[in-house]
């Protein structure tokens, strides 16, 4: 029998955490949905595959593909800025601390889970929050973020009409080495980001059929449940 | 009023006042202006003292000349540039060698700060400039000596203005544009293209007499009248792209219906110009126009940023990388999706069957 999965009913019931706060499980899910569509939408942008029979103008599908793209990367921006709001005014399992591995505690736990995830050692981090190995790799991919959002608006820079705000971007083009080389970046780190979804949602499933603790639960409702501490 | 001396010069070639007043319309329209602009510009154009135009060539192919020339039959926009300004343009005009020379020392000493400079193909700067000379004289020291006394220089073309074919790597003269070359040069417009479109230098320079001042630059100092909007903004082929209808490969019933050359490679959502609205060759066609994917000439580093020019997505130097990179992501993606899911599925099995982790004690669940 699992101490880890069972021991809550030997030592006097679980201990429910409150870990991840409604701002951190509302971008979280914001930034999922809109990675999906943005990726779809992106990859018909790239490659249009769709063959649109008949006249022009009786069609709309890339028009109508690029709005959506558009809105979706909004949305996904918006979110992105509220979670890394909530790096600085959040709780301490969503603050920044808790991604870059500052402190020794987190490098311990960074350790740690290394050993874990090599099969060295057997027992998971029990931090409630992301280990610092899964948390630093969450700090990386905001940075491809990031990179997504600075490339698409340099792409987007090209095409808003005159006299838009948005123009401003187009100064970064040389950054990229011009539009074409920005446009590839976004597709390399969309790939990234495809990537490290699957790997995500991996490791999520499989922390919760292991370490029992509610783990793909808690981005639903926000907790975690640990067995109470018995006195070592 | 005594006639001026273009007047003189239209009769003379057999340019009627109406074909001058159309000729006129049409800078007003290239420019942006309304209508009513077409009177003033004709005011200034006619009586208005003609800049000094000095036309330097480098290491160029002479396109922009023959752009500006369209061979054929002479018009206004020849006449104003060629036959009433231009003092010194090695191509173009009857003397050469020293006497040409001459010619140039003397314009730039009478009306030194006044003239306008056009420069036309790079300054290469490799082996100590020997690679491009003009009476013994490194075209960097020619450039620095005319440019740096000009009132203003038009950088004529993608050459001049960032550097162009000859600054594409390996870049084996050392090939640099006019803003490398001649820093901090006085009014510098960068009118890029392979070659630069005629109808806009010649609105340019028109602006000019016009309004007494340059038009307002984008970042790469080109004017916002030519430069101000995408390729991809004003082509007629945009609502095909708008659709989802595009060219698959050269020749296909999509070709000839005139769909959109995305998929072929167009650079024109890149690149900003105003090919489609003032054509080439007295607007009788452009390249979309007839077929072929716009290749973005007019973009800094074009021969090194925009090709393959028939591809979407450029490469890494050296690496075909722009051609794979999306099957590739997605194969890597579907690899470890398949992994992922492998693994998963062997670990409920084992935790079915009781091999779960190990408990803080050592003893196996
Ligand atoms: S042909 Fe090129 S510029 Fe024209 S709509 Fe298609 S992609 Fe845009």
């Amino acid at each position: 029998m699992s101490t880890l999965s069972h021991s809550g009913d030997r030592d006097g019931g679980l201990e429910r955490i409150y870990v991840w706060e409604l701002p951190v499980r509302l971008s979280h899910w914001l930034i999922a949905v809109s990675i999906v569509v943005l990726s779809v939408t992106g990859y018909y942008i790239g490659h249009p595959f769709i063959n649109v029979p008949g006249a022009a103008r009786d069609h709309f599908v890339m028009g109508t593909v690029r709005a959506v793209h558009l809105y979706a990367a909004w949305i996904f921006t918006a979110a992105l800025i509220v979670r890394i709001y909530w790096w600085f005014a959040g709780n301490a399992y969503a603050r920044w601390t808790d991604f870059i591995p500052v402190s020794a505690r987190r490098f311990r736990s960074l350790w740690n889970s290394m050993l874990f995830y090599s099969f060295i050692r057997r027992d998971p981090d029990d931090y409630p929050g992301h280990n610092a190995l899964a948390a630093g790799s969450y700090a990386m991919i905001f940075a491809v973020y990031v990179l997504l959002i600075v490339t698409g608006l340099v792409l987007h820079a090209s095409e808003v009409p005159p006299g838009s705000p948005f123009h401003v971007f187009g100064a970064l083009a040389p950054w990229f080495f011009g539009l074409p080389m920005a446009r590839l970046i976004h597709h390399v780190a969309m790939w990234v980001v495809l990537i490290f979804v699957v790997v995500h949602l991996h490791f999520v499933l499989l922390a919760s059929l292991i370490e029992r603790v509610g783990t793909f639960e808690s981005i639903f409702s926000g907790y975690k449940f640990f067995p109470r501490k018995k006195p070592r | 009023m005594s006639k001026s001396r273009l007047t003189e010069e239209l009769e003379h070639r057999g340019i009627s006042r109406r074909e001058f007043i159309v000729f006129c319309a049409a800078m007003a329209a290239v420019l942006g202006l309304p209508e009513e602009a077409t009177p003033a510009i004709a005011a200034a154009v006619e009586t208005e003292e003609k800049p000094i135009l000095i036309w330097l060539e480098f290491q160029d192919c002479a396109g922009n000349t023959e752009s500006l020339l369209r061979a054929g039959h002479p018009t206004v926009a020849d006449l104003i540039l060629d036959s009433i300004s231009l003092s010194y343009h090695e191509t173009l005009m009857a003397a050469a060698g020293s006497q040409a020379e001459d010619v140039l020392a003397k314009t730039v000493r009478e009306h030194k700060g006044k003239y306008i400079a056009l420069v036309e193909g790079s300054i290469p700067t490799g082996a100590d400039g020997g690679y491009c000379t003009i009476g013994g004289r490194a075209a960097l020291d020619i450039a620095r000596e005319i440019c740096g006394n000009a009132a203003a220089t038009i950088a004529v073309g993608t050459c001049a203005a960032f550097g162009g074919i000859p600054a594409a790597r390996p870049n084996p003269t050392g090939a640099l544009s006019v803003a490398d070359a001649v820093p901090g040069v006085r009014n510098l417009i960068n009118m890029s293209a392979c070659p630069a479109n005629a109808e806009n230098i010649t609105a340019l320079i028109v602006y000019y007499m016009t309004l007494k001042r340059w038009p307002p630059l984008d970042q790469y100092r080109r004017p916002m009248f030519a430069y101000g909007k995408t390729i991809h903004d004003n082509c007629e082929r945009r609502a095909h792209f708008d659709a989802g209808q595009y060219v698959e490969a050269w020749g296909d019933e999509a070709h000839r219906q005139g769909h959109c050359l995305y998929k072929m490679g167009c650079k024109g959502p890149a690149t900003s110009q105003n090919c489609p609205v003032v054509r080439w060759n007295e607007g009788t066609n452009w390249p979309i126009g007839c077929g072929h994917p716009c290749v973005g000439c007019a973009e800094p580093n074009f021969w090194d940023t925009m090709s393959p020019f028939y591809e979407r997505l450029p490469n890494v130097a050296g690496f075909n990388v722009g051609s794979w990179i999306d099957p590739v992501g997605l194969g890597l993606t579907g690899l470890v999706a398949a992994a992922a899911a492998l693994h998963g599925v062997g670990e409920i099995v084992r935790h079915r069957v009781g091999l779960g982790p190990v408990s803080e004690d050592g003893s196996e669940t």
